[in-house]
């Protein structure tokens, strides 16, 4: 076993990354396709190394942004890499879409990506690692070091209910409306080491634990921890792991500008302390944005106070504004404030899909045509 | 005695509700022998226990019986040849322009090839044209069946199959061409050496796109319900089947371009994709025993030598099309040669192309049987296996 260090990378101050997980459908009844390996050979001849990565079944497939200070520059990165992959995968009679789970596969069909890694993991987790076919969006923000991001962690976990409602784009697993805006996260709990960072304050004392954890053989890495928040120390990074993929990469882009200008509010204005009590409510207030997304209720922690998501996610937007401005971001939370304000989700979306349609192998279809946008028109 | 005449008299007359059941249930235990013992395709036990019964064994099903069953064989067919139609997608061929040039260039070289090889081997170039136009076409049954008993799906298995429903089309366009010669070169006027071409490809067309419409219409009528399009689909493909057969046209156009229509055609996505599998799996299995009935192991004898040729010149004219343009085309180095060696079987379409030019011209008839009957022999029983072994080791079935 190879000994991590865990050492912490210092990142510049609110750099930005995203990862995406997308699915791969075939175009004949948009059941999800097992083409990953071949669709990865091609999408490397074109995109540089790191930005296609293969995920646990061969249904999946991972995006990786740059790094980026911007909002701006990391919406283009993201449609120019769209644009290459849904080239790609038309040319391969595929279809790539986003939304956090497939609306009909079963997972008993999935396959294993075959790699060392995924392998073991089925040995390990057994059908939950097929189950593991739902896709996310994961966030990176950059931060000076271990012990600031460990303070980022705590404060964030106050807003996780914020980024599942933002995003929850899976009400339909395996054939059903799961009466759910984010049924995927459901799915992410039945693990034993998801949940939440322990509540230590120094990375000192992070590594204290993270030691013993090892020492007892309950885990080899820092991916072993399936957090919906977790520290990133080879990256310098706080990762952020609770978003549904949203349905278009416009979106996954702007989900990160929140993300962004929210950390250098946290960071720069230390507005609040790390309380117990945001994990005390935590898994409640989780389960309100599962449920019910925009429309679930929050309960602060510090303040006691009741609210709807969605209030709570306009009067944030209110409070980092100013800092939105500073990171090139206003724009984007503008827009975002703007979709909240007429109601609309990607959940909604799907539902209004499935509603008029009445067959979810539309549903995906839609689903598919929505992500690859003008890039599947014009080829 | 007459006090008696309730019971049956034997030998018991023929009946195709019997002939149905005695078929499907000696298939299927040649299959499940096949598969189970020898690991071979199931398709591999059904062409041998129809080796077994037909006229190249215990001589209990002869053609009389073999025609009896025709009407299994052609809702067979008709069930395939749709689902591999509905699998042919323009779109595809339009955005991965190399897939398009791979049909292209497999037809063409396999044609190429065949031609020359028998040509040289001193074979007539009539029947040598018609022999390699028949070697274009990669059986759709074959093909289809083992990726459906193997569960594949990948790019191997999905450029096999548009390969296999271009390559139909074209080894059928071809034929009917050749036709004309045929009917020339038996005198017959002018008048008809064209119009019968034309009648069966626009008739089989047409035939085609009424069904097509009238999936459609059902479809929207119906709504997104799988198991009320799952019977509506089934309904016209028999009746397209019948109809094609009573209107002397080609069963195999008609239900290809149905499925093809069908599927450009529904700008609107009404109709449902439907699993015909299971529905279809005892007239499959039904398919591969009669004409594994029909083949005659004495034709080995006679036609073997030229057999070889035929298949040798069509797999290197079918490999150089598929491998010139794979290096090109998104898939994984490697996968070209597998894709050729899935295109290997010919099989039921030749018998039936074989059978029509006999009862169009019978001394024709037979000299073409003599050429090219010996290679569906050999590849009837190879084809599936290399179909199998293809897809298995491009990692496309299911675990």
């Amino acid at each position: 076993m190879t000994e991590e260090t865990l050492e912490f990378r210092t990142s510049a101050g609110f750099s930005m990354g995203v990862e995406l997980e997308l699915q791969i459908l075939n175009s004949r009844d948009y059941n999800l396709a097992r083409d990953a390996a071949d669709l990865i050979g091609m999408l490397e001849k074109t995109l540089n190394s790191g930005a296609v990565k293969p995920e646990i079944t061969e249904s999946m497939i991972e995006l990786n942004s740059s790094i980026h200070h911007e909002y701006g520059a990391l919406a283009e990165e993201l449609r120019r890499i769209r644009d290459v992959v849904a080239e790609s995968a038309a040319r391969m009679n595929l279809r790539i879409a986003g939304g956090g789970s497939h609306p009909f596969h079963k997972w008993s069909e999935r396959r294993i990506y075959p790699t060392e890694r995924f392998k073991r993991l089925l040995e390990v987790y057994g059908y939950l690692a097929k189950q593991f076919t739902i896709f996310g969006q994961h966030v990176h923000i950059g931060v000076p070091d271990g012990d600031e991001a460990l303070y980022l962690t705590h404060i964030l976990s106050r807003y996780v209910p914020h980024f599942i409602a933002l995003s929850a784009s899976s009400p339909f697993q395996q054939g059903e409306d799961t009466s759910y805006q984010s049924s995927r996260l459901n799915t992410v709990s039945a693990f034993p080491l998801s949940g939440q960072v322990p509540f230590v304050q120094s990375w000192g004392e992070f590594l204290d634990y993270f030691n013993r954890m090892r020492g007892f053989g309950v885990v080899e890495s820092m991916k072993d921890f399936y957090w919906d928040i977790r520290p990133k120390p080879e990256y310098g990074t706080v990762e952020i792991r609770v978003f549904d993929t949203p349905l278009t990469v416009d979106r996954a882009a702007l989900l990160a500008a929140y993300v962004q200008s929210l950390a250098r509010y946290i960071l720069t204005e230390r507005p609040l302390a790390p309380s117990r009590d945001v994990y005390t409510l935590y898994n409640y207030n989780r389960f309100q944005a599962c449920r019910y997304g925009m429309e679930g209720r929050l309960i602060d922690a510090y303040t006691q106070r009741h609210a709807a998501i969605k209030e709570d996610i306009l009067d944030m937007l209110r409070v980092i504004a100013p800092h939105a401005a500073e990171l090139g971001g206003g724009d984007a939370l503008g827009q975002l404030a703007g979709e909240i304000e007429a109601g609309r989700t990607d959940a909604g979306w799907l539902r209004e899909a499935y509603r008029t349609r009445g067959s979810l192998n539309d549903v995906a279809r839609m689903q598919s045509e929505r992500w690859m946008g003008s890039a599947l028109a014009n080829i | 005695m007459s006090t008696l005449n309730y019971l049956p008299s034997f030998p018991l007359p023929p009946d195709p509700v019997l002939l149905f059941g005695l078929l499907l249930l000696s298939g299927f235990a040649g299959g499940e022998i096949a598969h189970r013992m020898l690991r071979l395709p199931r398709i591999v036990g059904y062409v041998s226990a129809g080796l077994a019964l037909g006229v190249s064994g215990l001589g209990l099903l002869d053609y009389e019986l073999a025609r009896q069953a025709q009407v299994f064989v052609d809702i067979a067919l008709g069930l395939i040849l749709f689902e591999l139609g509905r699998r042919l997608d323009f779109n595809w061929l339009r955005r991965d322009r190399w897939l398009a040039a791979t049909s292209l260039a497999e037809c063409a070289l396999s044609f190429g090839c065949v031609y020359l090889a028998l040509v040289y081997f001193d074979i007539a170039p009539l029947y040598a044209a018609v022999a390699a136009a028949i070697g274009v076409s990669t059986s759709p049954a074959v093909v289809m069946l083992v990726a459906q008993e193997l569960r594949a799906e990948g790019q191997v298995t999905e450029r096999a199959l548009n390969l296999v429903a271009i390559n139909s089309v074209v080894a059928f366009v071809l034929a009917t061409m050749l036709l004309s010669w045929i009917h020339h070169e038996y005198r017959a006027g002018w008048a008809i050496m064209l119009s019968h071409p034309v009648y069966l490809l626009t008739g089989s067309l047409l035939l085609g796109f009424v069904a097509s419409w009238a999936a459609i219409l059902f479809g929207r009528w119906l709504g997104k319900r799988e198991e009320l399009h799952l019977v509506m689909l089934l309904g016209l493909i028999v009746l397209a089947v019948g109809a094609a057969a009573a209107l002397k046209l080609s069963v195999l156009l008609a239900l290809l371009a149905f499925g093809v229509i069908v599927k450009n055609m529904d700008r609107n996505h009404d109709l449902m994709q439907v699993d015909i599998g299971k529905v279809g799996q005892m007239f499959f299995i039904v398919l591969f025993v009669v004409t594994g009935a029909t083949l005659q192991l004495g034709e080995l004898m006679t036609g073997g030598a030229v057999a070889l040729v035929l298949i040798l010149a069509r797999f290197v004219g079918k490999s150089i099309g598929v491998l010139g343009f794979a290096y090109f085309s998104g898939i994984r180095p490697g996968s070209g040669g597998l894709l050729a060696i899935a295109l290997t079987p010919m099989s039921g379409f030749a018998i039936v192309m074989v059978y029509n030019a006999t009862d169009l011209y019978p001394e024709f008839g037979a000299k073409l049987a003599a050429i090219v009957l010996s290679a569906v022999l050999i590849l009837e029983l190879i084809g599936p296996i290399a179909v199998q072994f293809a897809l298995k080791k491009a990692g496309e079935t299911a675990a």
